[in-house]
């Protein structure tokens, strides 16, 4: 499609406003000359402080979060042909979000790396379970819609219940609940990069047979794409890239949902071009939500699920009118 | 390539669905595979396209032994066409025809070859869908639908394209045009084998005829104007002849 390249430099361009304004804006003023200045490494304390320690890695978080739900949301789509593939509605984040409210409880350890590796493990769980009902024949896409659902739910009290039972309400558990990027510093992003590179290292190899399962698992067989190992590849890449964005941005909604069917939309169905488009649309989607949730209300801050939950809600809508599920 | 099946048997929860199922499906031509619902037809089209493998028995494409090939190995030789082909969202007729193009390993090229482009253009025009290229594969009619999946099979220069009850559901109208279609490739370059109920118009265009009645071979041979006779001797054939059906 010709409009691709413009869409992926428009992306790019928005990526590039997002990531000034996230380290520009906030409630401590700079001016263009002390953020110039720190940018090049050669600012004030203060001004180095507030962009390099502050301010960037919660724009990295954002970028690798909402990468992390656009493909995810993006491969469950595409590998169990279901319009409602979303990490956290198919309860992949289900297990990754007990791990983080059982570290929140105190109840697990929260050394960084551990955490993240406990998270993605339990996400790959959910992903194994959602790989074996999604490859079980006449498990229809509303049928594996209601288990991912219900195994959302299931994950979704034991967090609340290890919250509720160690008597946890601070605003970090009211954060991780309502996904939000609020004091994300360097300790915090570097582990999800590994997680991020192996998710998407994984995926890549089963692309192009991605292609050719939405013609169905007989098709796609036939044509030697080997149905089944695609889709638990691609599943547990989601996982793994699910589990991450929990770790990093806790229970962000909407965004895995949305983002793959609005980068098919923009750029039509070839897998490659829709993945990449993914990665860069759920990467902007969730730099300028968390743009709003800090600078909307500052020096208050919402969580930046809210704002993708606002946004996303009614033009999922619009989406579901405009697409014909099978 | 002629493709010769030699004692098929296939059984499934201790029930045969095929016994002993031997035949030859030409190298060129239209063979259509005629039967009961549950004669085994499509268990058949299942086993020959390596999707199940046979309880006992072997088929061969010329003198290669095809039941000991993988399923990547087959798909070199067929062209498959599901009963009930899915209706996949968002793909234009272009886009899903394209994706016949498919090759289990090959190069992971990001923008579609012009080859390809040319193939895909070919196989719309020959199916007469060519003016639908650009529209989504959900908004053309059910016959369109079914030349457009014929397109899918034709693009991928496999030389058996195999069909199971592609015709359902379509017009009487829908369904001759399409067999009209059918003969047409069939008598150029390649074999296609057709499962299908409609004893009238396979006996008027396939050029052999294989009927299964409970999981094994009644008649095979050319188009007979005895074998609505034939098939009178078996107490199966009222779901098969039309006329003694109703």
């Amino acid at each position: 499609m010709k409009r691709v390249p413009w869409m992926a430099a428009a992306l790019c361009l928005l990526l590039v406003i997002g990531v000034f304004v996230g380290i520009s804006m906030g409630p401590a003023e700079l001016d263009f000359s002390r953020l110039l200045s720190a940018v090049t490494g050669q600012g004030d304390d203060a001004a180095m402080t507030l962009v390099w320690d502050l301010r960037l890695p919660r724009v990295v978080a954002a970028l690798v979060a909402g990468a992390c739900l656009g493909v995810a949301g993006f491969l469950l789509q595409t590998s169990t042909r279901n319009p409602l593939g979303d990490p956290q509605l198919f309860g992949l984040g289900g297990g990754a979000a007990v791990v983080q409210a059982l570290a929140i409880a105190g109840i697990v350890g929260r050394g960084t790396w551990g955490l993240y590796t406990l998270s993605v493990i339990a996400s790959l769980v959910g992903a194994a379970i959602i790989t074996f009902f999604a490859s079980r024949r006449g498990v229809s896409a509303a049928r594996l819609a209601l288990i991912g659902v219900s195994l959302s739910a299931l994950t979704a009290a034991i967090g609340t219940g290890a919250l509720a039972g160690a008597r946890v309400f601070s605003q970090q558990s009211l954060n991780f609940v309502g996904g939000s990027l609020a004091n994300r510093g360097w300790p915090d992003v570097m582990p999800a990069l590994p997680f991020l590179g192996l998710g998407l290292v994984a995926a890549v190899p089963v692309l192009r047979n991605l292609s050719v399962l939405a013609l169905g698992d007989q098709v796609a067989a036939n044509l030697g794409a080997e149905p089944g190992r695609t889709r638990a590849v691609a599943v547990a890449s989601s996982g793994i890239l699910g589990g991450t964005a929990v770790a990093i941005a806790g229970m962000v909604g909407f965004v895995g949902l949305l983002v793959p069917h609005v980068a098919r939309l923009l750029v039509g169905h070839d897998v490659r071009t829709s993945f990449i488009m993914s990665v860069l649309l759920g990467a902007a989607v969730l730099l300028f939500a968390d743009q709003v949730s800090r600078l909307a209300f500052m020096p208050s801050e919402v969580p930046a699920g809210m704002i993708t939950a606002l946004l996303g809600a009614p033009l999922m809508i619009y989406v579901a009118r405009r697409v014909q599920w099978n | 390539m002629e493709l010769t099946l030699q004692g098929i048997s296939f059984v499934r929860h201790d029930k045969a669905v095929l016994s002993d199922v031997s035949a030859t499906v030409p190298a060129r031509g239209l063979t259509c595979l005629l039967g009961t619902n549950g004669a085994g037809k499509t268990t058949l089209l299942r086993v020959v396209s390596g999707e199940l493998k046979p309880t006992s028995g072997r088929y061969f494409i010329d003198s290669t032994d095809a039941s000991a090939l993988s399923r990547k190995e087959l798909a070199r030789h067929f062209a498959v066409i599901p009963q009930n082909a899915p209706i996949p969202p968002y793909l234009t007729v272009r886009e899903m025809v394209g994706l016949g193009r498919f090759k289990p390993r090959g190069s992971p090229k990001w923008r579609v070859s012009g080859q390809d482009r040319a193939k895909v253009d070919a196989s719309l025009s020959r199916c007469r869908v060519e003016g639908l290229g650009d529209r989504r594969l959900d908004e053309v009619s059910g016959g369109e639908q079914r030349r457009a999946w014929l397109a899918f099979g034709l693009v991928s220069d496999k030389y058996f394209l195999v069909l199971d009850e592609t015709l359902d559901g379509m017009d009487v109208f829908g369904k001759r045009t399409f067999f009209e279609l059918l003969k047409d490739i069939a008598s150029r370059d390649k074999s296609i084998v057709l499962a299908s109920h409609d004893l009238d118009l396979v006996n008027e265009f396939a050029d052999k005829i294989i009927v299964l009645v409970g999981g094994r071979v009644v008649f095979e041979g050319p188009p007979d104007s005895d074998l609505q006779k034939l098939l009178g001797s078996s107490p199966e054939s009222a779901y098969i002849i039309p006329d003694k059906g109703k």
